[in-house]
């Protein structure tokens, strides 16, 4: 099965021995991509490392490129050290991501082995079950809104079950709110994880599990032991989509609440979006984006190399 | 495998249940769209979950033809925004596809652009919200400002990564020998890549694209910042279905979800079987 | 007659969804009936003006007007090549239909009648409503050059003219003499109100297009009903009436409020981004004649026993609020008081030319709706009531503009008190009618209602400044989410007001505290010292 473990192997693959006519057509051919990559990353890194280094903001009435008439060295990166609010809103993120992508996972999984045999409309289902993902997200947002408002259907379902009236008011209680977007990003992204864990389910070779069968073991025993250990690969891609995919979240939830009441579902990217239109210092807005690249940067390279490890790999 | 009958009712039973959870949201959507203004009102003690009196108006309003029911008449229809999202998604497809197709192909055969596969993927980890003053300063410097190849430029760079790790397995497990039976014929590299290897692909290049064209369709952060008027794509443009006389059209904006979920809805279900390959970056196969 | 004026607002309809390119929603317009058309020419001694409707000539000029002068000075621009084809005016969505839709039939659009006089085309383009600073913002940031007007929420202008992003306009003031401060037709308040609307640091840099001066609304209906009135005062022990006092405001919102039939006791907004104008209203009117906001020298007055009972009160208000009141935005409130959800709000004084609107079938609420002043307390035997200014779009010429002075000109026409009481007059948009001539007016009066319009004229004399000093996006944004934290419990009232105080300094000090005290100076000259 391929894995990460590619990426870094053909990093280090060098096209030496190739005929020097396909080493230029090599060139030719990734050239676009990495002239995007260039645009994309050279002036913006460079810029936000310039006025990081400094107070402006776009109220000050001078260009970017005049910043440095604001030094203040790196009292940004010391302001955000002490910046509880951004600190709330990283842990707030993490706590959405450790929630979100174990209920999405575990549902998904689920999910997945209740697909794994065929039964009749099997197919059919299994297209039902993927619309979620495939609406788009800021519908969903406003979807979503309407659902969770005190007299709306979450409240009315509630009832049913509860035999009384309902009126829990989600978007303006700071811990409902939060629970509310997370519901709304679980029902977007299960269908991602099923999706994808099926696949990797509908992967595992029979005849290993038949011989077990035949050996006495249970059902549950054989997914510990023969289904499981197959699929760590894919599970581990699985997961990581989500988190990455998590830690930026921002339509939807910005939709239902604005990162709101008060900052309960301020997440990072929303609290981001608030200080770069709200506020306007940009010149901060510059240092959390470069701390958060570092950041990301060093968790990446490390999480690759972890997951590329000889016995990761199956 | 033989299971128990109790086993068949409970299994039949979680995956009702998970059906009904994921169509809930849905189906208030759609019925949200058919309904009459009177039956908007989601925070009502009359809260219904069908419509009473069905209705088309909601999609006749959002393009412009106001009904008896929704007394605001609309100056910019929905029309322009739909227009936008289909170009900018497009050519944005076609930005990250030709890029990302023509590095793949590079990369899976002579082992150029070794340092793609990494950079793309934090291109695809960083949290876009965070290099958006920069874009935006760039954007309008460069003229590209609230139009839909400005926007289709970022859309293009933006979903590179899942064109470029797609279209890369996909080279990766293509037989080399029709290739190479090609070349001892005596024709160039390139004119194989263009007459052999691309036709070849094609089932992959279309379903790459599709995947493609859905990320892009989704945006909502991007267009938000980058466009101000005439391009404003439908996610954008959605907030702006609210009034003075109703409040918060919401039949409106139910109807125009509704076509807006129409597109990806019928791509993602016809390319299913390579939606979990672009998803996990091509690292699993069939 | 009825059926008459239902063809044409259909047809209008048709005809507004066809003809602009752009943007936004309106409203229709309600035709009254029985009315003499004008001819189609301009009356004696006039220039200029809308044509084709009885009572037209109250809103046609003659040469020595603002209007005559700044179309005269257009075309003198044009003689010398100076003027441009087009102009591009960035407007919040919802406004536009007043500028783009005749009103009332007969007559052109004021978009038809500018482009008619002057040759230049005036291209509007739509910003969604709460979204105006930001596209505004990124137009100055980035230079991008998209607007050679932008029109903001007047409490910005501050921060817009520290930016460098909008233009001077003294120079053009001084030469075409807009006449602001006419004292039968000009601004509320004469030069005070000119200044405090149009200026900042002594020189004009915006041209005021809005009234938006907090007004309270309640339903006739309930108010009248003899059941309702009774029942009050077996409970209370006296009538029931539009409240005067915030104690009985809260009395009666809490005896009005029955959710469970769908009725909400008061709906003024408590969410994030506006919820804070309502918590003004009952802190400035902890002293007589006002509770300020900062000292003379700049200091945070808030954390204060006045803040932290104004935000004890504003929290507790929440009992007769709708359980969602923290996530309701105007959309919802309007939405919700035209289905009769509710007994009292307070919102833009737009309200019930929007739902008291005969041509608004889909509101329950036309004819049922009446106005009150604020409420207050009572000083010494003396009633202190006090509303807001808050948001008010005004209109700036960008930096960018290759023409300034024409963009100057047609704020000047668009703002002057004749066009523009023709203009708010239109249901079409949310330009409020804020100058003298406005409130006296016919139309005008016609589409907001005789009832509302003497309630927010004598509501203006009680209105106070939000505040608009360089900073006021970050001063209100701190106050803001401290309030929205009192709210939700997850502060106290009193630590809601230290940390808005200590967010206060701290923004005070990146301002600069000099541009601080003499713009604050400025603000506080224009409070009322009106009592009852």
């Amino acid at each position: 099965m391929n894995t990460i473990a590619d990426i870094t192997d053909t990093v280090q693959k060098t096209p030496a021995d190739r005929p020097n006519d396909e080493g230029h057509l090599g060139l030719w051919l990734s050239l676009p991509a990495q002239l995007l990559v260039l645009f994309i990353a050279v002036f913006p890194i460079l810029m936000q490392i310039y006025i990081s280094l400094t107070d402006w903001s776009p109220l000050d009435g001078i260009g970017w490129w005049r910043a440095w008439e604001l030094w203040n060295s790196f009292a940004n990166y010391t302001d955000l050290a002490q910046d509880n609010r951004f600190w709330s809103a990283l842990l707030r993120t993490l706590l959405v991501m450790v929630v979100c992508v174990p209920v999405e996972f575990l549902l998904g999984l689920g999910l997945a082995v209740l697909f794994v045999d065929e039964f009749p409309g099997r197919r059919f289902l299994y297209s039902v079950l993927l619309i979620p993902m495939m609406v788009v997200p800021a519908v969903a947002g406003y979807m979503f809104f309407m659902l969770f408002q005190s007299g709306g259907p979450i409240n009315d379902i509630l009832a049913f079950f509860v035999g009384q009236p309902v009126k829990i008011a989600w978007l303006s209680d700071p811990d409902l709110a939060l629970i509310a977007v997370m519901v709304a990003d679980i029902w977007q992204w299960t269908p991602l994880m099923f999706l994808i864990l099926l696949a990797g389910l509908v992967g595992v070779p029979e005849d290993q599990q038949r011989a077990a069968t035949l050996l006495g073991a249970s059902w549950w025993r054989r997914f510990i032991t023969i289904v499981l250990p197959r699929m760590k690969t894919i599970m581990i891609i699985a997961l990581a989509i989500r988190v990455i995919e998590n830690f930026k979240i921002f339509d939807t939830l910005f939709i239902m609440t604005g990162g709101g009441p008060g900052v309960a579902t301020e997440t990072i990217s929303v609290y981001i979006y608030k200080v770069t239109q709200q506020e306007l210092i940009w010149g901060y807005v510059a240092a959390i984006a470069l701390a958060i690249l570092i950041t990301l940067s060093i968790v990446s390279a490390y999480a690759i190399r972890h997951v590329s490890s000889p016995e990761a790999d199956t | 495998m033989q299971r128990s009958a109790g086993y068949e009712a409970l299994r039949f039973g979680l995956i009702l249940l998970f059906v009904a959870l994921t169509l809930i949201p849905t189906l208030w959507m759609v019925s949200m769209a058919f309904k009459p203004i009177a039956e908007w009102s989601a925070t009502g003690s009359d809260l219904t979950w069908w419509p009473k009196n069905p209705t088309w108006d909601n999609f006749a309003f959002i393009f412009g033809q106001s009904s008896s029911e929704l007394i605001v008449s609309l100056d910019r229809t929905a029309g322009r925004p739909i227009l936008a999202s289909l170009l900018s998604a497009s050519f944005g497809t076609v930005i990250a596809m030709v890029a990302g197709t023509t590095a793949a192909y590079g990369l899976s055969r002579f082992g150029s652009g070794a340092n793609l596969p990494l950079a793309l993927i934090q291109l695809r980890l960083f949290p876009p919200m965070a290099v958006m003053i920069p874009v935006m300063i760039m954007w309008a410097f460069l003229g590209l400002t609230d139009t839909w190849w400005g926007l289709a430029l970022i859309y293009g760079i933006v979903t590179l990564p899942f064109a470029f790790w797609l279209m890369k397995t996909f080279f990766d497990d293509m037989p080399r020998e029709i290739e190479d039976a090609a070349l001892v014929e005596g024709c160039s590299r390139f004119r194989v890549f263009v007459k052999i290897t691309l036709p070849m692909m094609r089932p992959a290049l279309a379903s790459s694209a599709l995947f493609v064209f859905i990320l892009n369709w989704s945006d909502y952060l991007i267009a938000l910042l980058l466009t101000t008027r005439d391009w404003v794509t439908i996610p954008v443009y959605m907030a702006s279905l609210s009034s003075s006389m109703t409040g918060q059209l919401y039949g409106a904006k139910a109807a125009l979800g509704l076509i807006a979920a129409v597109p990806p809805v019928i791509m993602g279900i016809a390319i299913q079987k390579h939606l979990v390959r672009g998803l996990t970056f091509g690292a699993l196969k069939e | 007659m009825s059926n008459n004026a239902h063809v044409s607002r259909r047809r209008f309809l048709t005809k507004a969804a066809q003809t602009t390119a752009l943007v936004g929603l309106a409203a229709p317009f309600y035709l009254k009936p029985g009315r003499v058309f004008a001819a189609d020419s301009l009356a004696e001694g006039m220039v200029g003006g809308p044509t084709g409707f009885a009572g037209a000539e109250r809103y046609q000029y003659g040469p020595d007007t603002p209007e005559g002068r700044a179309i005269e000075a257009i075309r003198a621009l044009k003689a010398a090549g100076k003027a441009p084809t087009r102009i591009v005016l960035g407007l919040s969505d919802g406004s536009i239909g007043q500028i783009t839709q005749p009103f009332p039939a007969g007559a052109p659009s004021v978009k038809d009648l500018w482009e008619k006089e002057t040759g230049i085309t005036l291209d509007i383009v739509g910003v969604p409503n709460g979204q105006e600073f930001t596209k505004v913002m990124q137009d100055i940031s980035t230079k991008g050059g998209a607007f050679d007007i932008y029109a903001v929420e007047w409490n910005r202008l501050g921060d817009l003219a520290e930016t460098g992003g909008i233009a001077n306009l003294d120079e053009y003031v001084a030469e075409h003499k807009p006449e602001w401060d006419d004292p039968e037709r000009g601004y509320v308040g004469g030069a005070q109100g000119v200044s405090l609307l149009n200026n900042y640091r002594g020189s004009t840099y915006g041209v005021s297009l809005d009234g938006d001066f907090q007004t309270w609304n309640h339903r006739t209906d309930l108010f009248g009903d003899p059941e309702e009135q009774k029942a009050f005062e077996d409970k209370h022990g006296y009538a029931l009436k539009p409240p005067k006092t915030w104690k009985e405001h809260d009395e009666i919102a809490a005896f009005f409020h029955r959710p469970d039939d769908g009725l909400i006791g008061c709906t003024d907004l408590r969410n994030q981004g506006w919820g804070y104008t309502n918590w003004y209203q009952r802190y400035v009117s902890t002293a007589s004649p006002n509770q300020f906001l900062f000292s003379d020298d700049g200091q945070p007055l808030i954390n204060s026993d006045s803040g932290v009972m104004a935000t004890e009160e504003y929290v507790k208000s929440l009992a007769h609020h709708s359980p969602d009141a923290i996530s309701w935005g105007w959309p919802e409130q309007y939405g919700n008081f035209a289905n009769a959800g509710a007994a009292m709000t307070c919102a833009f004084s737009n309200l019930p030319k929007f739902l008291d609107n005969a041509a608004n079938d889909g509101s329950k609420v036309t004819g049922k709706v009446g106005s009150h002043l604020p409420p207050g307390r009572m000083h010494d035997d003396k009633l202190v009531s006090r509303t807001v200014l808050w948001l008010n779009l005004s209109a700036s010429v960008s930096s960018q503009s290759e023409h300034p002075e024409a963009c100057y000109l047609l704020l000047q026409w668009l703002g002057s008190s004749r066009i523009y009481s023709w203009m708010t007059a239109n249901p079409g948009g949310y330009f409020d009618p804020f100058q003298l001539s406005n409130f006296s007016d016919e139309l005008v009066r016609q589409t907001y209602h005789d009832y509302h319009m003497d309630v927010v004229r004598e509501s203006v004399r009680r209105t106070v400044p939000t505040i608009n000093y360089p900073g006021a996006t970050a001063f209100h944004n701190a106050l803001d989410e401290n309030l929205v934290g009192a709210l939700t419990g997850s502060m106290s009232a009193q630590e809601a007001m230290a940390n808005t105080e200590r967010s206060w300094k701290r923004i005070s000090r990146r301002v600069g505290e000099d541009k601080l005290v003499e713009a604050i100076q400025a603000n506080k000259a224009a409070w009322p010292d009106l009592t009852d």
